[in-house]
Parts: C-alpha cells; structure tokens; sequence
C-alpha cells in the first residue's frame, strides 16, 4: 500500500460548504474528516460528508457516452456522441429556432462549470431557456 | 421556518444548539416536532401552508403594539401603510384558527422578535415550496424591515440552501433572466460587456425556467432538452406526468455519473467527472466562495462537466478552450468584477474563503450584507413593503382523500439518492428504505402497525410503503422525503407552482392511506 497523501476540499453535498480533509491511497479516497481550518464547520461532519463518499469510487459509474440505437442505449466513443448531439442539436435550432432548446444546469458542479453552462447556451445555442434545480 | 436544520443542514443545526445553550433564543415553526424541537424555546407547531396567516398576525401585533422601528422604515422602506391596512384583518385570534396556534404564543412570539437586540430568519423548502412560496418570503422580509433586523451581525434573513452550489450556479448565470455575477440580462450595458468579450450578440430576453420548460414541452414546443447532475423525473413534482413529457422530446441529452432514473430514458447519455475528481470553486450558502480541490485520478473514459460543453462548442462552430478551471474563474472575475474581482485561486489557497462581493485584491470581501441599512447618512433606494394575503393549500384534504402529505428530506439520505446509496463500509445506516410517518392515533384508527407495508393514494398516482408511527407529525398530517426510485414519492405530488418562482407545491397534497388486504 502506497503512502496516504491529503487533499483539502469542500464537501459536495448541502449547501453549509463545510471544509474536509480527503485521506487518499492508490488513488482512492479512504477516509474524511473535517478541516479543523475550515471556517464553517472548524473540524465537524455530518454522516454524509464524512462517510457517503463511496459513489467516487463505484463500479456503476457511467464510464462511456451511449447513444439510444434501437430503442436501446448502447455505448459509443466520445466523437460520435459529440456528432450525434452536434448534428441534432444543430438541425432543431435551424428547424425549429433556439427556443425549442432547453438546459437544466447543475447546483452541484462547480462554478467554473456552471459558467461554461451557460456560456454554451448563450452563444452556441442561443437561447436563455437554462434554469437548476433551485426549484426543487 | 420551514427548517429541519438538523436533519438537512447538520453542521448548521450544531452552531444554533450550540448557540442556544450560551442563551440564544430558537423559536421553531414547523408542522413536525422535529429534533430542533428539543433546543427550542417554543414550538409553533403550524398547520401545513399557514405561515402568512401567521407572519401577518406577528406584524398585526407588533404594529398595534407599537414594536416597529419607526426611524428605519421611515428612512428605508415604502407602502408601510398598505402593509398596516393588509394585517387589520390578522389579529392572533383569527390567525390562530387557520394556524392552530395559541393566539398567546403568536403574541409572545412577535413581541421577542421586535423587541430582542438582534432576530434572525432561518428558512428552507418549508416555505418556499409552496403554491404561495414567493409570497411566503415577501412577508418574510415585510417582518425583517419592519423591525429593522436586517444588515448587521445576528439578524438577516438566511435561506438555507441545499445544494452544495445551488447558489454559485445561479450567481454564474445558470438562470433564465440573469447573466454571471447575478445581473439582469435586460441590463443593456451588463450585456454589452458579455457581448464584447465572447464577440456575439446575447438575447435580452428571459428564457424559460424549468416549470415553463414543463409547459412548453406539453404544447410540443420544446424539442431538446440538455440534462446536467440532475435528476428530475424523480425529484419532480407528479412522476407519472414529467414522464410522459419526457417522451415527446426529440433529444433528450443527460450527462450524469450514474445511470439515473432520468438517464435511463434518454437519447443521450456523457459520463461525467465526480466531485472529488475535478477543480473549481462552490459559493456555499452564507456567499464564501472556497476552494473545491481534485483528490483522485478520474473515473476512465469520462470528462469534466465545462471540458464537454467546451468541445461540443467547439464542433458547433464557436470554438471554447480553458487550460483549466482556473482560467475560467479568471474570465468570470473580469466579466463579473463587481462581485468576484478580487477572489482569485491565490487568495483562496491562503485565506480559506472570501464573502463575495469582493471588488478588488484588497478588498477583504463582504461579511454582512445591506450594511447600508444601518448608516444614517446612506441614500439608498428605498425598498417596499409587499403585503400579501393567507391562501390555503390548493389541495385540502376531503372525505377521500383524508390525510394531508408533506415531503422532505432525511438524514443520511440525499436527494435522489444516487450517491448516498455508497456508504463507507461498516457505516451503519438507518433509514434504508422509505416510510410514510404516521401518527399513532392515525395509525390506531386504520388498524396498521409500525412496519406494516401500506398504500399511499392521491389522485395523480399511488404506491406502497412501510408505515413509521412516530409523533413526530401531528393526526391528519403524514411525511415521506423522495430519496428512493423504490418508493417514487413524486407519483403523489401535486403539480401546482408558484406563479412567480415557478416552484411546485410539494409541501402539501391530499392523499389516502389504506391496508394492503
């Protein structure tokens, strides 16, 4: 077993933005605790932050784009799904314009994220029809 | 308000215990005896989707006893008068027969908030979710400016918010009306300022939130629909519904870490990149933005949430590149400076976390909002009074449909649970599977046990699931969160929203409860 290394982060769950501490070996997370250093929760956890990190991990992860071929969602390489999404998302916008195109964004990416999120919809798209779950 | 802090907001629910031992105040308002409960100097125990009845009676009590802060609202607010008159009718005795609180608690309860040196508002779901959630928070502010406890240290009105980045997402721009740094897109010199530095022309016009995406989709005119970490055909409202809605898409495109519920019926699915494996910021709910760090190699064959959307840009003809997620954060410090300027990666590896606005380098970011409140010599535009009305739940419980359901959230679970399904081993987790929480009287009088598997009814769906006596809910009154696909709680829910904010009303909806024979 190789050394452990840590890695300071905030968790990914509510919205409290409590500081952790990753405990990591052979590129797996082992182990959280809370950051003492962390103004928000100075060293505490929840159950879920310090515990529900397993999913990372998971041998159910998605780990190919799949393209709905028959009825049936099988798996592709990057560049056809890119095509496919490019070509059909291209043909809507002239057929039907930009507002027959809609994005949900995601409250749990990063800002980063969220902003090219947006960014993409605004240019390429075109349209202003993006919203999160911030609603529900 | 509308809070179970404990259960949703741990860390949050330990600093207000804590507090409350060293003689802080905590007054709880929640249909449920939720654990908050046990610190609380009172419980208003309210009746599901009655809290303007209530916030009015407050306001009714503080005015006729003169507990305002005239200086303030003469100096800061307008239409208090129309606000006066909207409260005439809400004395505690009229408000305690729609809320089922003692009109003596309502009474006790507006005099400590006008009268304590500092009150604060904590709110969630409870009352937001709501036919009447905007108007719910209206008089939420309408109490907090008529007492003036906004804008310095222990007062404020706090949404608690429940995802990790709920609030940076939106403050990115990943609304319909607003551009990043949380500015209106009909802001022509805002835009302008997009316009130049991604060299198009933007469209000034609102989009559509996801409610009106909804409708939309009914009258056949939406066509694509692009799914990001979400899950909405088990978080929203009426299940069976968003289904069928789903279906009339010709290009639905999610892109998710799991296969989810959502996932399963679409065109298109892009594996993504997991917290843990990606760098960025999160601006959490009090608005620190902090440093979410990359722990572990990713997952093969997936890609970064902005890598994807960057090279699909680029095959669409408008060419995105970013060396990193640093690079962005910089292009949003110069577009949205205002507000994010002087919170660069730098600062946050050596200062944990910055409030935004931050302007500049040197600016030391900003604890307590609306300040301004409190400086005399301040002229700031003067903000409004909203008064707004008591309307019930728009489905009360009737002879069959007897039981009103409230939804929520539980402890170890999350959302729709497909990443608290992977507990570290040896954690032992109690809540397994869903129940629907039933009070024992409730439970006498249908003859059903604790664990006795049951059918949930309401007119839009129904399923079966193990009953949980507790007297946490109050007879007449049953609670189920919507973390299991097992057990799709959103089958019941009621597809009603508010007409503003366009959020559905899953806090209250009639259903029935029968033995399984």
């Amino acid at each position: 077993m190789s050394e452990s290394n840590f890695v300071k982060t905030i968790c990914g769950y509510c919205g409290t933005g409590c500081g952790l501490v990753l405990e990591v070996q052979d590129n797996k997370i082992v182990k959280i605790r809370g950051d003492k250093d962390a103004p928000v929760n100075k060293g505490q956890t929840c159950v879920k932050g310090a515990f529900a990190y397993e999913y990372v991990h998971a041998n159910n992860r998605l780990s190919a784009p799949l393209i709905r071929k028959a009825g049936k969602l099988v798996e592709s390489t990057w560049e056809e799904a890119y095509q496919y999404i490019a070509n059909k998302l291209t043909g809507i916008k002239t057929t039907w314009g930009p507002n027959a195109i809609s994005m949900f964004a995601c409250a749990r990416s990063t800002n980063e994220s969220n902003f090219i999120t947006q960014k993409f919809m605004r240019t390429v798209i075109e349209s202003n029809n993006i919203d999160g779950c911030n609603r529900t | 308000m509308g809070s179970n802090t404990t259960e949703a907001h741990p860390i949050i629910a330990n600093r207000m215990k804590k507090a409350a031992k060293s003689g802080l105040k905590i007054i709880v308002i929640d249909p449920r005896r939720i654990d908050m409960v046990k610190v609380a100097h009172r419980h208003l125990q309210i009746n599901v989707g009655s809290d303007i009845a209530l916030i009015n009676a407050f306001i009714h009590v503080i005015l006729k006893e003169g507990l305002y802060n005239p200086t303030f609202i003469q100096q800061f607010t307008i239409d208090f008068d129309r606000l006066a008159k909207q409260v005439e009718l809400y004395t505690p005795e009229y408000a305690s027969v729609i809320t089922g609180i003692k009109a003596e608690d309502i009474i006790s309860t507006a005099r400590e908030y006008a009268t304590s040196n500092a009150s604060m508002i904590a709110y969630t779901l409870g009352i937001t979710e709501h036919h009447c959630g905007v108007n719910n928070v209206f008089d939420i502010a309408n109490l907090a400016l008529l007492t003036g406890n906004i804008g310095k240290v222990g007062t404020g009105i706090m949404p608690l918010r429940g995802q990790n980045n709920v609030q940076g997402a939106g403050d990115m721009g990943c609304l319909p009306n607003q551009l990043a740094g949380a500015m209106s897109l009909a802001d022509d010199e805002y835009r302008a300022r997009f316009e130049k530095e991604w060299k198009v022309e933007l469209n000034p016009h609102a989009g559509d939130t996801q409610t009106r995406t909804f409708d939309r989709l009914e009258m056949g005119e939406l066509k694509a629909l692009y799914v990001i970490g979400e899950n909405p055909l088990l978080a929203d409202v009426h299940m069976n519904h968003t289904k069928t809605l789903f279906e009339k898409l010709d290009l639905l495109i999610v892109q998710d870490i799991f296969l989810t519920d959502t996932a399963k019926i679409a065109d298109v699915v892009l594996p993504a990149r997991s917290w843990g494996e990606v760098d960025g910021t999160y601006t959490n709910t009090d608005r620190r933005v902090q440093r979410v760090r990359k722990a572990v190699d990713a997952h093969p064959n997936t890609k970064e949430d902005w890598e994807i959307l960057c090279e699909l840009s680029t095959l669409m003809g408008y060419p995105m590149h970013y060396n990193s997620s640093e690079e962005i954060w910089d292009e949003v410090r110069k577009l949205a400076w205002e507000m994010y300027g002087g919170i660069t990666y730098t600062r946050l590896d050596r200062e944990y976390s910055i409030h935004y606005p931050c302007p500049n380098e040197n600016h030391p970011g900003t604890f307590i909002m609306h300040e301004r409140f409190h400086n005399q010599e301040s002229v700031v535009k003067k903000s409004p009074f909203v008064p707004v009305d008591y309307t019930a739940p728009l489905e009360l419980p009737d002879e069959e449909y007897p039981f009103t359901l409230t939804t929520g959230r539980r402890y170890e679970s999350y959302n729709t649970h497909s990443q608290t399904r992977h507990y570290a081993s040896g954690v032992k987790v109690k809540q397994t599977e869903e129940t629907v929480d039933i009070h024992p009287d409730d439970a006498m009088a249908l003859n059903i046990c604790d664990g006795q598997v049951v059918k949930v009814r309401s007119r839009r769906g129904e399923l079966e699931v193990k009953a949980k006596i507790t007297e946490q809910v109050v007879p007449g009154l049953v609670f189920m969160s919507f973390h299991w696909s097992e057990t799709p709680t959103n089958v019941l829910t009621l597809n009603e929203y508010d007409p503003i904010s366009g959020t559905a009303e899953y806090k209250a909806c009639a259903v029935s409860i029968s033995k399984i024979s």
